[in-house]
């Protein structure tokens, strides 16, 4: 499997350790499983599959762009129901199967991030950032821990969790505006925007940090910072709804 | 002696490096103008560094660049902290003192600005598509920024506020609104000691022009980014001439506003801008000059 990154172009990282994602040219193919994934499109990209007869993907409902009439599409078993509509999550994940074409797009400016997965690996993912992934790819859902962390942290109160077991998967994420990823050591800390964050292996560990600001007469505002733990990769986005201020 | 000067900051610049090392624009490439005379502001390269005091700032990112600084012990930016996106644990942030808190929380203005303090690393980002700009300010040069285009500055840059006394109003007695085209205020950035750095983020392409004295254009209010101290402005209205299929609209209310800037001085548009309000009768407004077709 590979992720269609350019091969003749350099790593982009900054003189603080973040590594650009590598941008997909246009019309860049790569190959899961029996399938092929085409990205057209540079500013809001497009990702096209051509899915081979025993293939599958799964996505959230509102990100299918167009499909083959052939393309059947079913619901993913979800667990947890009532609590993913409480937290504001999509209530069905959608799954099509081959043989067909299918492809989804997000409605931002940003960049497709292809991650594909080796077996036993774990990842979690802010909320309506994934576009698609494999059938492979087992999937589910992690409350993010901490009272804080539910009502100010600002990435919503659960994440997406993809864990593949024996077989490895493909998952695709739209980031908005650029996307930047940096692997932490063990023990490593930064201090994120909670908008900013993306993605992270399920080895690091995520805990709200709040800061007080004072604004004199008018009384004062929390910031919350979300407080990343290495080892693991960390994947943050460049353009962000602030989850602000609680005052 | 160095001589060269960069097309972009106006300032003493390095011809050898490949980006000028204090406002990031490409020193290779040809100036790209359009028959109009305005001059595409080039995009930053992806991970150009400036250099400003004893630290730095890396552009990263082409789509919605992030600025990442590295900033030496003693050293401090400060931004509104919202565009916050990063910051090392070891670099101690704190909120700034600001005077009118009321009047900015009435206008819409952010109400926080925190200081970030050297050593350490931190990041910034703005939240659309478009360009960040740098503007090298030297010892004692003021500019005037749009509000909310404000992305950062270094610690001796002093910032202040004022009225752009732009504005119209619409709507009788109890329903009448005061509408700001171009916010209510703006920012005024000006460096003091030494020479200082000022980040903006401008939605979309950005475009500069020199006004010659007395010569003076017709923008979206919303479109300006900066100008220089020098650059004048006020609103202008203009109403078109009815060719029949409005006849139901009054000649009053079916107007275009627009911002007449007069030079002399340097100024610059983004190509994203916000969409004009609804037409209704202006009833009063700041200074304008007016044309009726």
């Amino acid at each position: 499997m590979t992720c269609g990154a350019p091969l003749d172009v350099r790593d982009k990282v900054s003189d603080s350790g973040w590594r650009e994602t590598p941008r997909l040219r246009d019309m860049t193919e790569f190959k899961f499983s029996a399938s092929t994934c085409q990205v057209e499109g540079e500013l809001v990209p497009v990702a096209e599959i051509a899915l081979a007869p025993q293939d599958g993907v799964y996505f959230e409902h509102h990100v299918l762009l167009w499909k083959d009439e052939s393309v059947p599409l079913s619901s993913l078993k979800t667990a947890g129901g009532a609590k993913r509509s409480i937290g504001g999550m999509p209530h069905i994940v959608t799954v099509a199967n081959g043989p067909g074409r299918i492809a989804f797009s997000r409605d931002a400016p940003g960049e497709l991030v292809v991650l594909p997965l080796h077996p036993g690996m774990e990842l979690d993912v802010r909320e309506h950032a994934f576009l698609l992934a494999s059938h492979s790819i087992s999937y589910s859902f992690v409350r993010i821990k901490g009272l804080a962390n539910m009502l100010h942290g600002g990435s919503g109160m659960f994440m997406d969790r993809f864990v593949t077991s024996n077989q490895p998967g493909l998952l695709m994420l739209h980031g908005n505006g650029n996307v930047m990823e940096r692997t932490l050591r063990p023990g490593e800390k930064i201090l994120i925007e909670p908008g900013g964050f993306l993605y992270k292996d399920s080895t690091v560990t995520m805990q709200t940090q709040q800061i007080q600001l004072k604004t004199g007469m008018l009384g004062h505002h929390n910031m919350y910072l979300a407080e990343m733990t290495g080892p693991g990769r960390v994947g943050i986005q460049s353009m962000y709804v602030h989850h602000g201020s609680g005052e | 002696m160095n001589t060269y000067v960069c097309r972009f900051c106006r300032q003493p610049s390095d011809p050898s490096q490949p980006t000028c090392p204090l406002c990031g624009a490409p020193v290779d490439i040809k100036d790209s103008i359009s028959d109009s005379g305005w001059v595409k502001q080039p995009p930053i390269r992806d991970l150009a560094k400036l250099q400003f005091g004893q630290s730095h700032v890396q552009i990263a990112g082409t789509m919605v660049p992030i600025a990442e600084f590295n900033l030496a012990q003693q050293e401090m930016v400060y931004f509104s902290h919202h565009v916050l996106l990063w910051a090392d644990p070891a670099t101690r942030m704190q909120n700034m003192s600001m005077r009118g808190g009321w009047r900015r929380m009435m206008a819409g203005m952010p109400l926080i600005m925190m200081e970030a303090h050297g050593p350490g690393h931190i990041a910034l980002s703005d939240n659309h598509a478009g360009e960040v700009i740098a503007l090298p300010l030297q010892h004692g040069q003021s500019i005037w920024v749009k509000e909310h285009r404000f992305l950062t500055a270094t610690g001796n840059i002093r910032y202040d506020w004022t009225s752009n006394d732009v504005w119209y109003t619409t709507g009788d007695s109890d329903e009448q609104e005061t509408h700001y085209p171009m916010g209510q205020f703006g920012d005024v950035f000006t460096a003091t000691e030494r020479p200082g750095l000022l980040l903006l983020h401008a939605p979309g392409n950005v475009f500069i022009r020199d006004l010659q004295p007395g010569q003076s254009m017709l923008i979206q209010p919303s479109s300006l980014i900066y100008r220089d101290a020098t650059v004048r402005m006020h609103l202008h209205l203009e109403y078109p001439r009815n060719q029949g299929f409005s006849f139901w609209r009054s000649n009053f209310d079916y107007r275009n506003i627009f911002l007449r800037i007069t030079g002399p001085g340097r100024v610059a548009v983004q190509s994203i801008f916000e969409r004009p309000e609804d037409m209704e009768m202006i009833r009063n407004h700041s200074y304008a000059t007016r044309h009726r077709w």
